[in-house]
């Protein structure tokens, strides 16, 4: 046990009192683990777009103050009644979906959609008693995705807790909680392309190249990287990107144009951007007969899908995924491991590093659209 | 209202397999034989009487000497004695007396759109290269064949001969066929299988380059031209088929050889319609044992679909249809519960999750109707749910939906064909019937001799059939 299990921990986070205004540094009370709940120290953490879009509150119920983050590496400090699988000094990934592995969801083979646990953005406190177990001056302050990862300590349910290799070093691992799982495991899962095949990556974000390295690991002959940015492309080909297409170039319908360059269409295409036009040209690119799209970014809420249903009946299908497929506490080990054994390059992910203290940084890199990942050390080297 | 659910619009598919797709045209052999001889006035052929029950075959017996024999339970033809018909003069496969003949036979000819079809005496012309004349025992009216006789909305092609659900016969081949032989049961089927391009080659596509569903061609590819004619005036072929005549010509690509011993009075159904909702089931959607299934449309398609559902052990298969008067025959195809959509307020995908804590396992949409397309694939639970959809569509409406409905795991795929490739896999489908796995008697309701086969399409139009079956030479 260490010595500060069962009491409340004094330490720092970065709370947001109001949408869009830059992260304070705040000094935070961490109450201890409740029944099935962990209490980690964070040591490195991540920001992902997701964080940058409930930061913004544009269009949603705004819940603030909220400590934000769900990226992120750190070690089990202490942990609630009832929680066997986990124990004091456990080097774990808290993740924003979680695993309780008894629902229909849990047991099914195919989903990673858990009744209990499946992500929910409106919920700011924990779902033992309905209370947030951050707080100042004893003001709560809301969780973000059960995770809350921009703070020192946090507190996450155990279901949504992976334990991995202790020797997986956090400050790149971290990353594999959120956006690199999910586009490779749309790739890796569910495109599942086949060695020499083509793939279509719509969207060369964190994501997308994501999804992109999955189809590099599948040996996929070729991999078409579809961007509006052109300034993402230089990024690209280390990512097993093979050929570049920018819609704004052609007239043409982007479809069209990745059909004519495969002799009919892609064998799978990966969407990563969250845009309904772009999900569209990714389903109506792939190859009639076989093709199979999968659709990864969230749409915006008003967003509609449309497409002739003839595209169905010759033989195209359409698929979406939620965190590449991954069940959290039964699969990212293994990924992990896949870094570990080299099969999967992450360090390349990481164009950015900053202290805790400037975590506004990270921000300021997203926003600018500069770099995949900026990775924020809680401990100071 | 004649054609509630069921509208097909295979124009459609094509259209759209056109303008979507590169197509990596295969060309056809460029080799074939000269025009057929004509012979003089050929002798009249007099038909005995054919076994309808067990649809065993007997040859027409000419009124010179016959070379062909009775059929008896060895179906195997005895060779018969040579007549030196065509250029191949050394060969010794066997050979009917009309090969490298016309024959003047009786065909159902469409020479209007949505007038009734008239008997005619055609000539059908002998196959060239890659082609086989078929003699058609029995055939059936599907949709599609009603679809484009009533012509609405496409380029019509008058005057044709319909039909694409038949069994029947090889009555002789042409140069380069070597996969089958005088004697051969058939299947024709409307799309084609070449096993040499892309699609044909890879495991998951039954859309052959080559032979793939067309709905405007009314001619053989080999050299653009029409089999059929009456006093030289040609008369138009339908989707490579064209099964309402005695005698019809067809690609070898588009024929499934099948058990001998399968009666072609049933099985001609498999060549369309039941396949279709069949495969859709098995092939695409593949419940697993104990999974629920909904079926959106009670036609025949969608009571196949009902029927690889049971096949495949679903729990409960929850049939949907705005026409209360189809549960009752549903029953006999798996269905447990029904829906119509016109008892609720709510939408009926919600109805179906209600009843199904979430939503079914597996929907399979055999309408045509956007609005069930929709359906079908909300109704599917988040997670696992799979929705196929076999309907075409006869309008230009866009399938919608929220993406949302995908990144919660739902995936969403359509078949042609059952997705069956018809030369690789019908006659595995016709094994399924021979060995009571797969029932088609309850497919059935109606039979009518050749003569009368406007009466099928009157069945069909007034919703009162699921398969009609046309007995030829009768």
């Amino acid at each position: 046990m260490s010595s500060t299990a069962g009491q409340v921990i004094r330490c720092k986070a970065a709370v947001a009192w109001e949408a869009e205004k830059p992260l304070v540094i705040e000094e935070v009370e961490v109450a201890p683990p409740q029944v099935d709940e962990v209490r980690l120290k964070i040591l490195y953490t991540a920001l992902c777009h997701t964080d940058v879009f409930f930061w913004e509150a544009k269009g949603q119920n705004p819940l603030f103050p909220r400590i934000f983050g769900h990226e992120a590496g750190g070690i089990v400090e202490s942990v609630g009644e009832g929680v066997k699988d986990l124990k004091p000094g456990d080097h774990v990934l808290p993740v924003f979906t979680g695993e309780c592995k008894k629902c229909a969801h849990c047991k099914s083979e195919e989903s990673n959609l858990c009744e209990l646990l499946r992500i929910n953005t409106d919920r700011g406190v924990m779902l033992s008693d309905g209370k947030s177990r951050f707080s100042i001056n004893g003001k709560p302050i809301y969780h973000f995705l059960g995770t809350s990862s921009f703070s020192e300590y946090t507190v996450v349910h155990i279901g949504c807790v992976v334990k991995i290799n202790p020797l997986a070093p956090l400050d790149k691992v971290c990353i594999l909680s959120c956006g690199i799982s999910t586009g490779l495991g749309a790739t890796l899962n569910v495109a599942k392309p086949k060695k020499g095949s083509t793939v279509a990556i719509f969207g060369l974000g964190a994501v997308g190249l994501a999804a992109a390295e999955g189809a590099r690991i599948s040996g996929a002959s070729r991999i078409i990287g579809v961007d509006l940015h052109p300034n993402r492309f230089e990024l690209a080909h280390k990512f097993g990107v093979t050929e570049l297409v920018n819609p704004k170039d052609h007239k043409k319908p982007i479809q069209e144009v990745i059909a004519e360059m495969t002799d009919g269409g892609v064998d799978r295409s990966v969407e990563c951007t969250g845009n309904v036009d772009a999900m569209i040209s990714a389903f109506e690119c792939v190859h009639d007969g076989w093709g199979l799209a999968v659709i990864v970014g969230v749409p915006r809420q008003d967003a509609v899908f449309k497409t002739n249903p003839v595209n169905f009946l010759n033989g195209r299908t359409l698929k979406g995924t939620f965190f590449g497929n991954y069940k959290p506490r039964s699969d990212l080990p293994s990924v992990v491991e896949q870094y570990m054994n080299k099969e999967l390059e992450v360090e390349k992910f990481i164009t950015h590093k900053v202290p805790f203290s400037d975590i506004n940084k990270a921000f300021e890199y997203m926003l600018r659209g500069e770099g995949l990942r900026c990775v924020i050390r809680m401990v100071d080297e | 209202m004649r054609r509630q659910w069921c509208l097909f619009a295979q124009w459609q598919v094509q259209a759209a397999m056109d303008s979507l797709s590169v197509r990596h045209i295969i060309s056809a052999t460029a080799t074939h034989q000269g025009s057929p001889r004509r012979r003089d006035q050929a002798s009249p052929i007099q038909r005995k009487g054919i076994h309808t029950q067990t649809g065993r075959l007997c040859f027409p017996v000419l009124s010179k000497k016959s070379d062909f024999q009775e059929k008896d339970t060895d179906t195997r033809l005895s060779q018969s004695k040579q007549r030196d018909r065509s250029s191949s003069s050394s060969s010794e496969i066997a050979m009917s007396s009309t090969a490298g003949q016309v024959i003047k036979c009786k065909a159902a000819v469409a020479w209007e759109a949505g007038k009734p079809l008239v008997i005619e005496e055609v000539e059908v012309a002998p196959p060239q290269a890659n082609e086989v004349r078929v003699k058609i025992l029995f055939t059936s009216l599907c949709h599609t064949d009603v679809y484009f006789w009533e012509a609405k909305g496409q380029t019509p092609l008058f005057p044709r001969i319909f039909g694409h659900e038949a069994g029947g016969i090889v009555e002789s081949v042409g140069e380069g066929v070597t996969d089958l032989k005088l004697g051969d049961h058939v299947l024709p089927v409307f799309t084609g299988e070449c096993k040499e391009c892309r699609h044909c080659k890879s495991e998951e596509s039954n859309m052959c380059d080559l032979l793939r569903i067309n709905t405007d061609r009314g001619v053989m590819l080999n050299d653009g031209k029409t089999r059929f004619s009456i006093n030289g005036k040609p008369i138009y072929h339908f989707v490579g088929t064209s099964t309402f005549s005695e005698y019809t010509v067809i690609h070898v690509g588009c024929l499934a050889k099948i058990n001998p011993a399968a009666p072609l009075d049933k099985v001609c159904v498999l060549s369309c319609g039941i396949s279709t909702g069949l495969g859709a089931t098995l092939n695409v959607a593949k419940p697993k044992k104990g999974q629920s299934v909904a079926v959106f449309g009670l036609g025949a398609v969608g009571l196949a679909a009902a029927e690889g559902a049971r096949i495949a052990g679903a729990s409960r298969i929850i049939g949907v249809d705005l026409n209360p008067a189809r549960f009752e025959e549903a029953k006999k195809f798996g269905v447990t519960e029904f829906v119509n959509p016109k008892d609720h307020d709510k939408p009926v995908q919600e109805v179906l999750a209600e009843m199904t804590d979430g939503g079914v396992d597996r929907a399979v949409e055999c309408t045509g109707s956007i609005q069930a397309m929709i359906s079908a694939f909300e109704c599917v639970h988040d997670g696992w749910g799979v929705a196929v959809l076999v309907g075409v569509p006869s309008k230009d409406d866009a399938f919608k939906t929220h993406p949302m409905n995908l990144l919660n795991e739902r995936t969403l795929k359509g078949t042609f064909f059952g997705n069956y490739k018809p030369r690789t896999d019908i006659p595995g489908v016709v094994e399924k019937y021979m060995n009571k796995e797969l029932e088609l008697e309850k497919f059935i309701t109606h039979s009518v001799p050749f003569s009368e086969i406007n009466k099928a399409f009157d069945l069909m139009l007034h919703g009162k059939s699921i398969r009609c079956i046309i007995t030829m030479g009768a």
